[in-house]
C-alpha cells in the first residue's frame, strides 16, 4: 500500500486529476446503457428458466433453437458480458493500482470473453444445428 | 497534467453503518455473485447444445437441494442488482437524493428484492 501512495506534492497540486476522464465517462455511460438492456435480458432469462428448467434437450432446441428467441438471447448475453467486465473494472479500480490492476483487469477481460463466446456458441449451435 | 492514482477505498470499520451504505455494498456483492453465476447459465446452455446426457447431469445438479439453494440466492441477487441499478438511474436524474428519500429508496431496494424473489419462487417453483 505504501508503495502505491500518491506523493503529497501530487495530491496538493490542483492541476492533477484522478484516472482518465474520457474513458471513465465512457465506462459510466456504457454501464448504464448495458444495465438498462439487461432488464430485458432478465425477462428472457426468467421466461427460459421457467419454461425450460429441468426439461430435456428437444424442449430446449424447440425454444432456444427458435431464431426469434435464440438470436436476441445471444446478443443480450454479449451485452451482459460487457456489463460484467465494466462492473468488475469499477471494483478493481477501488482496490488495486498499477501492475496488479492491469493483471486482474486482463483476467477479467479473458473471463468475460470466455463467457460470451461459450454462451453464444451454445446458442448458435441450438439455433442452426439443433 | 499529471494523472494520479485513484484513491483506494478506506476501511469499512471506521464508518457507522447506514442502510444506503449497506445497499451499496450489497449492490457490489450481488454484482460479483452474478458475475460468477453467469457460468451456471453458460454451463446449462452448453449442456443443452451438446447432449442429453450432459443436460441430465446439469439438470440433476441444479435440481439438488444445494443447486436449488444457489439458484434461489441467484434469483435474489438478480432482483437486488436490477432494483439497485434502477435506483442509480433515479439518482442520475438527481431525484430522491435528499435525507429520508435516499434511505427510503435503499429500503425499497432491499424489500422489493425479497418480495420479488419469494413471489417468483412461490408462483413458478413451490406451487407450480
Amino acid at each position: 500500500m505504501t508503495a502505491n501512495r500518491t506523493p503529497d506534492a501530487v495530491v496538493a497540486n490542483p492541476k492533477t486529476k484522478y484516472g482518465n476522464a474520457k474513458a471513465s465517462t465512457r465506462h459510466f455511460i456504457t454501464q448504464r446503457v448495458t444495465g438498462a438492456i439487461n432488464i430485458v435480458f432478465i425477462g428472457f432469462l426468467a421466461y427460459l428458466v421457467i419454461r425450460l428448467g429441468g426439461q430435456d434437450r428437444p424442449d430446449m432446441v424447440a425454444t432456444i433453437g427458435n431464431g426469434w428467441i435464440g438470436l436476441p438471447l445471444a446478443v443480450l448475453l454479449v451485452i451482459v458480458a460487457i456489463h460484467m467486465r465494466n462492473g468488475m473494472r469499477d471494483t478493481l479500480e477501488d482496490y488495486f493500482h498499477g501492475a496488479t490492476y492491469r493483471l486482474l483487469m486482463g483476467l477479467n477481460t479473458v473471463f468475460c470473453i470466455l463467457i460470451a463466446v461459450a454462451g453464444v456458441a451454445a446458442i448458435l449451435k441450438l439455433v442452426f444445428w439443433g | 497534467m499529471t494523472v494520479r492514482s485513484r484513491p483506494i477505498s478506506p476501511h469499512l470499520q471506521i464508518y457507522r453503518w447506514t442502510i444506503t451504505m449497506a445497499m451499496s455494498i450489497a449492490h457490489r456483492a450481488t454484482g460479483i455473485a452474478l458475475y460468477a453465476g453467469t457460468v451456471l447459465l453458460v454451463i446449462w446452455l452448453g449442456a443443452a447444445a451438446s447432449s442429453q446426457q450432459a443436460l441430465n447431469v446439469v439438470n440433476d445438479i441444479y435440481a439438488s437441494w444445494f443447486g436449488q439453494l444457489v439458484l434461489f440466492a441467484y434469483t435474489w441477487a438478480l432482483f437486488h442488482h436490477m432494483l439497485g441499478g434502477i435506483r442509480h438511474f433515479i439518482w442520475d436524474f438527481t431525484i430522491g437524493m435528499l435525507p429520508g428519500q435516499r434511505e427510503m429508496l435503499a429500503w425499497a431496494n432491499l424489500i422489493g428484492s425479497i418480495v420479488l424473489t419469494v413471489l417468483v419462487w412461490t408462483v413458478f417453483v413451490w406451487t407450480a
